[in-house]
């Protein structure tokens, strides 16, 4: 079983699905039985979540810009 | 059956366009300028298409234009790449669980960045970061390029790119959460976290 810093040191790369299969399962399965770390898990995860909106929220590129391109594209 | 010749080209454009947004959000992003940011995106396409013997078909089309963008940036700018000194991602990593142990008294869960007056900030908080924090941050957490996609966009390796994404990170989460206490979002936290 991971210990709780071993997690912890590791749960950004979890969040990013960056381990290895193995070790992505060893993290579920102490995140799963601990109530340590589980509340980390959620608070991280919900920063993540609202950094990935953040594109929804971005101004579009201007209808010129995206027209121009099209064009560009399309010439060569 | 046979090929037909113009396909691999139609496919390749295709790519191009429906990556125009993320490229123009990367670009919004490395400029801070709306107007800096269009010149920028035309000009990655104008590389793009110059070069297109170098795409090679069936891999990641938006990571090589954002490739393509950092470098017109750099060279445009006249920027040098700034190492900016990152102390060991598992350092940042356990840095971030002090955070998150400042907030068991108030918000241990994380709710707080569910709250949409937070879009703004976040938006705010990320121009603020050093470009080298910035740019992980937008690659990985908003453009969903992995780790060694980042690495590769950025030309350095990708303990480099966890590096200054968890320290990106680390700054973003301690900006937004003294924006949310400021506006009273947030109940405040510990003194000593």
């Amino acid at each position: 079983m991971l210990s709780c810093r071993e997690v912890i040191e590791q749960l950004w790369d979890y969040l990013d699905g960056e381990l290895p299969p193995e070790q992505m399962e060893h993290i579920a399965e102490h995140l799963a039985a601990c109530a340590r770390c589980y509340p980390q898990y959620q608070f991280e995860f919900a920063f993540l979540e609202a950094v990935a909106r953040q594109p929804q929220t971005a101004p579009r590129p201007p209808r010129e810009l995206v027209e121009r391109l099209h064009r560009l594209v399309s010439a060569t | 059956m046979r090929q037909n010749p113009d396909a691999p080209r139609a496919a390749f454009e295709q790519e191009l366009l429906s990556a125009i947004e993320a490229v123009h959000r990367f670009a919004v992003h490395l400029t801070r300028d709306p107007s800096q940011a269009e010149d920028l995106v035309q000009e990655t396409y104008l590389r793009a298409l110059a070069h297109r013997d170098q795409y090679q078909p069936g891999t990641n089309c938006r990571a090589w234009l954002f490739t393509i963008c950092r470098n017109a940036f750099l060279k445009g700018a006249r920027h040098s790449v700034r190492e900016v000194a990152t102390e060991d991602a598992a350092l940042e990593a356990l840095a971030a669980a002090g955070v998150h142990a400042g907030m068991a008294g108030t918000d241990p869960e994380g709710a707080v960045f569910e709250r949409p007056e937070l879009a703004d900030a976040i938006r705010l908080a990320l121009e603020k970061l050093p470009e080298e924090f910035r740019t992980a941050v937008v690659l990985v957490d908003m453009e969903d390029q992995s780790y060694a996609e980042a690495a590769r966009v950025l030309g350095v390796p990708v303990g480099t790119v966890r590096s200054r994404l968890f320290r990106g990170r680390r700054l973003l989460q301690g900006d937004l959460l003294a924006y949310a206490e400021d506006a009273g979002l947030l109940a405040r936290r510990e003194e000593n976290t």
